[in-house]
């Protein structure tokens, strides 16, 4: 047995190592900036701080979440681009300088390029306010755009542009004149000296463990998942918070289909084409296709509700009591509350599961010692209990691995509609807030408490059948 | 699906009493036809067909035909042409709107719905119920089944949710159908050491993997971010990848003669592909399509109906890989070995074939299941274009407004229903196939 269950865990370690591949891998394409998320006062932060304060405050932050480090063991890409783009930490720029080194491919160029823009940006930045003309205001914001900008002809507009105000005015020409003209004869040389050949060049280059990957990793298993951007809690406590209502929620529909399917589907087998079998399975089969969704919305609509007079349970979330009702209070007031999420997830579960216990039961009726049994004369009763339902209670336990992920997906609609603060609502408000840090966690705590349930149906079905832990070895 | 092996059993003696596809395709049809309810959601199915393709004739806020002034016009018609750019729009409509225009009719033939889904109702805003009275002007404007907050005719939403539907269910199936059922052949019939591959081919292709995605897709990167056909750009990547791989495996076949790389190796498909179905089994499937849809930043339905489709293939792969496990023991596929047919040649011509139609079965419930997401995802709101109207965005908007009913039966009657059919067909099927005796 023990043998069977370290077998089965290994296998599922390349699953789990695979899934955070993809989770990670996922986390680093998000639209817009993460780190930004992270700034204090991020209402564009740009505004609210002097360039140079913006800059030490994300690269402050940056180091803190480790994004200064190479996002993985290894890199492979095309060789045009320098092994050393991820210490350019701003997001915007770094994406930008990509977007240049894809068009022209010569990186040196494109390098000396950026330095003398960061460059001309300071120098313009440190203008004395008293030279305060047109020609500085119309130029003060340029060098932020060129930062975000790898269009040729919108960098070559926003240059002339440059040039031409800043030799509007003497002074201003004075200070960065010279520096303006580098800077536009380094992006005409950026045009004359382009490789394009380069980015068909594969390369390859290793960067070792200290990567973003292998830290979110490490932290993933020793449950620190960072902490969320909008509120600064640590995700792991927030996960772990909603978890509890998802699992609560899903334990409870899981547990009452069980119990009502499995007389319903040895009943609906037994009496096969009687009238309550007829009707069950037709029934089941309209519950079955019956959207969850759909139900739980016409059940808000309809039961809590004054409009149809039949307001009959609360509308929404888990009710609140606060701390001073007594715990039988509070018990009763959440238990009211969960009455209609619990509904609207077990009774697709229900329908799936009794049709799954018909069917099996069916399969085991038509067997030879069922046969054997009713020759002996032994009373329908006992068949039925002792003889029939053991043997088809076993694709119920499989079928648990396949009904788990299927509520856990399914009660993200239902905790929307019902505000129940799960995991699923979690994952919508997070994305909704941009708070991608805990999306990607909540999708690998998702895919670890799957692979849990899975395994427990594995480890199930292995104490209840015996054959299953000695079946590979046959081959 | 989760009773695979027994179909299979029952689908293999019977397949050893019935010789020859046409038999064999005749029962199964006319077994289907016995069962009633199969029919009748195949019929419904036809009616809802019927609606998404012809949904601009029957919902559409311009006439099909009218006469203003003397002259006609057919502005449905004129509408396909201006959207295939062969013509442009009539002149004398463009800056009206349809609603002001419908007094000036001397003759006309409205649609059956004279609304089109966007079609604001000024007069009729904020939830007119169709039991309501209505601001219109005669009952052939009425809406039938009432509006919603902006006046939006909730019939014509219907039908434009109906079309949004059925190609969900097409595309997204037909995506998932093509690799599960290729996927599971392969791995169903080679299993773990049926595929033997020089080692020169085993490296070429790992090899031409690597190199595929770099040329294909890593170098284009630039080009597919700043596309402004994404979907032809797509479609390159794609034919630079599979050029590679050609490239490599014609490379393949010549080193093969070299003795020391042209040693056989074991390649274990099955458990790859297996190993890839546990890892889609192990990530709830609306949280992982969430999470990849939230990445989108210019969302579109159709990006929605090909990760579905992407995400989609693992149930058809499953059964098709137990169908073909069946199919290979049997004594005809020993024949077509014996006859020194090519694995290529046994697979598309004689494996394949004979394994499809239980797969129909998975592929009518997988039609079910795309509907049902797709409704899910457009009720939660995430990875659809916020315009879009769809039965799942229409159910959502009815919990702003509980006492507009109308809002919340109709939208999710329609995906019932759909829903049922394809069940009930899917179910039909099932018994058609392994009829009880």
């Amino acid at each position: 047995m023990l043998r069977y269950l370290i077998k089965r865990l290994f296998l599922f370690l390349p699953t789990l190592l695979v899934i955070s591949l993809l989770a990670f891998g996922l986390s680093r394409c998000t639209p817009g900036d993460p780190i930004q998320c992270y700034l204090p006062d991020n209402i564009d932060g740009q505004f609210a701080m002097s360039p140079a304060q913006y800059e030490r405050a994300y690269s402050r932050e940056a180091k803190k979440l480790g994004w200064d480090k190479p996002a993985f063991y290894f890199r492979l890409g095309p060789a045009a681009y320098p092994d050393t783009l991820y210490r350019i930490l701003i997001r915007g720029q770094r994406k930008n300088l990509e977007n240049l080194i894809a068009q022209y491919g010569n990186w040196p160029q494109i390098q000396a390029y950026s330095r003398q823009l960061i460059k001309t940006h300071q120098e313009i930045s440190q203008l004395p306010d008293s030279l305060n003309s047109d020609a500085l205001i119309r130029i003060r914001n340029l060098p932020g755009q060129l930062h975000l900008r790898h269009n040729d002809r919108a960098i070559t507009s926003l240059l002339d542009t440059l040039q031409y105000y800043t030799a509007q005015d003497a002074r201003v020409n004075r200070n960065i004149g010279p520096s303006v003209q580098e800077l536009v004869q380094r992006y005409d040389n950026i045009k004359a000296t382009a490789t394009p050949h380069l980015l068909y060049l594969p390369g390859f280059h290793w960067y070792g463990f200290d990567n973003q990957y292998h830290d979110w990793l490490g932290n993933f298993v020793s449950g620190d998942l960072g902490r969320s951007c909008k509120d600064g809690r640590p995700i792991f406590d927030k996960i772990t918070d909603h978890l509890q209502w998802t699992l609560i929620i899903n334990g409870l529909a899981i547990l009452i289909a069980y119990l009502l399917s499995i007389p319903i589907g040895v009943y609906a087998a037994f009496y096969r084409d009687s009238r309550f079998d007829r009707i069950t399975t037709m029934v089941l089969f309209l519950l079955y296709s019956l959207p969850s969704f759909w139900v739980a919305t016409m059940l808000v609509i309809f039961l809590t509700n004054p409009t149809y007079g039949m307001d009959w349970f609360p509308a929404t979330g888990l009710g609140n009591m606060g701390s001073m009702a007594s715990f039988w209070d509070r018990f009763w007031d959440t238990a009211w509350h969960i009455v209609l999420p619990v509904f609207s997830l077990a009774y697709g579960a229900l329908a799936f599961i009794s049709r799954q216990m018909r069917a099996s039961v069916l399969e085991v009726i038509s067997s030879d010692y069922i046969r054997t049994a009713r020759a002996k004369g032994l009373p329908e009763n006992k068949i039925i209990w002792k003889h029939a339902f053991r043997n088809a209670l076993f694709p119920l336990i499989t079928l648990f691995a396949s009904v788990f992920p299927l509520l856990i997906a399914g009660s993200v609609v239902i905790e929307r509609i019902f505000n129940i603060p799960g995991m699923g609502l979690l994952l919508i408000n997070s994305i909704n807030s941009k708070d991608w840090q805990v999306v990607y966690a909540i999708l690998m705590m998702a895919a670890v408490v799957t692979i849990l349930g899975i395994l427990i149906a594995d480890v199930l079905y292995a104490v209840v059948d015996p054959r299953v832990k000695f079946g590979k070895q046959k081959k | 699906m989760i009773f695979g092996k027994k179909h299979t059993d029952q689908l293999a003696e019977e397949l050893e009493q019935t010789s020859g596809d046409q038999r064999y395709w005749a029962l199964v049809k006319q077994r289907f036809r016995k069962n009633r309810p199969a029919v009748w959601a195949l019929r419904t199915l036809y009616v809802l067909g019927f609606i998404a393709i012809f949904g601009d004739f029957i919902a559409n806020e311009r006439p099909i035909y009218c006469k203003v002034e003397g002259t006609t016009y057919f502005p449905v018609f004129r509408e396909f042409l201006v959207d295939l750019d062969l013509a442009k729009p009539y002149p004398r409509f463009l800056t009206r709107s349809w609603l002001d225009v419908k007094k000036e009719y001397e003759a006309v033939l409205l649609p059956l719905i004279p609304y089109s889904f966007d079609t604001q109702d000024p007069d009729n805003r904020n939830y007119k119920g169709p039991l309501e009275e209505q601001e219109v002007s005669s009952w052939r404007y009425r809406h039938w089944l009432g509006t919603d907050n902006l006046g939006r005719d909730v019939a014509a939403g219907l039908v434009n949710g109906t079309r949004t539907a059925m190609l969900v269910g097409i595309i997204a199936m037909g995506i998932a159908a093509l690799i599960g059922i290729s996927l599971g052949a392969i791995a169903g019939y080679f299993g773990d050491d049926r595929l033997r591959w020089s080692r020169a081919r085993v490296m070429l292709n790992v090899l031409g993997v690597v190199l595929g995605i770099f040329y294909g897709f890593t170098v284009r990167t630039y080009a597919l971010q700043e596309s402004e056909h994404l979907f032809v750009d797509l479609l390159i990547s794609l034919g630079i990848f599979g050029a590679i791989l050609v490239l490599f495996n014609g490379l393949a076949w010549l080193l093969e003669r070299w003795s020391v790389a042209g040693k056989k190796l074991r390649v274990p498909v099955d458990l790859l592909v297996m190993r890839a179905i546990e890892i889609k089994r192990s990530i709830p499937t609306l949280l992982l399509l969430l999470a990849i849809l939230a990445l989108i930043s210019r969302p579109n339905i159709f990006y929605v109906m090909a990760i579905i489709g992407l995400l989609g293939w693992t149930s058809i792969a499953r059964f098709m890989r137990a169908e073909m496990l069946r199919i290979r023991a049997l004594d005809y596929m020993e024949a077509t070995r014996a006859l020194g047919y090519s694995n290529r040649r046994i697979l598309f011509r004689h494996a394949i074939p004979n394994g499809l139609t239980p797969v129909l079965v998975t592929i009518a419930f997988g039609i079910a299941g795309a509907i049902l997401t797709e409704a899910s995802l457009s009720f939660i709101g995430i990875g659809m274009p916020p315009d879009q109207v769809t039965w799942g965005t229409m159910l959502f908007a009815a919990r702003f407004a509980p006492y507009a009913w109308w809002l919340a039966i109709f939208p999710g009657f329609f995906i019932f229903i759909t829903v049922l059919s394809f069940n009930l067909i899917g179910e039909g099927l099932t018994e058609a196939i392994h009829a009880r005796r």
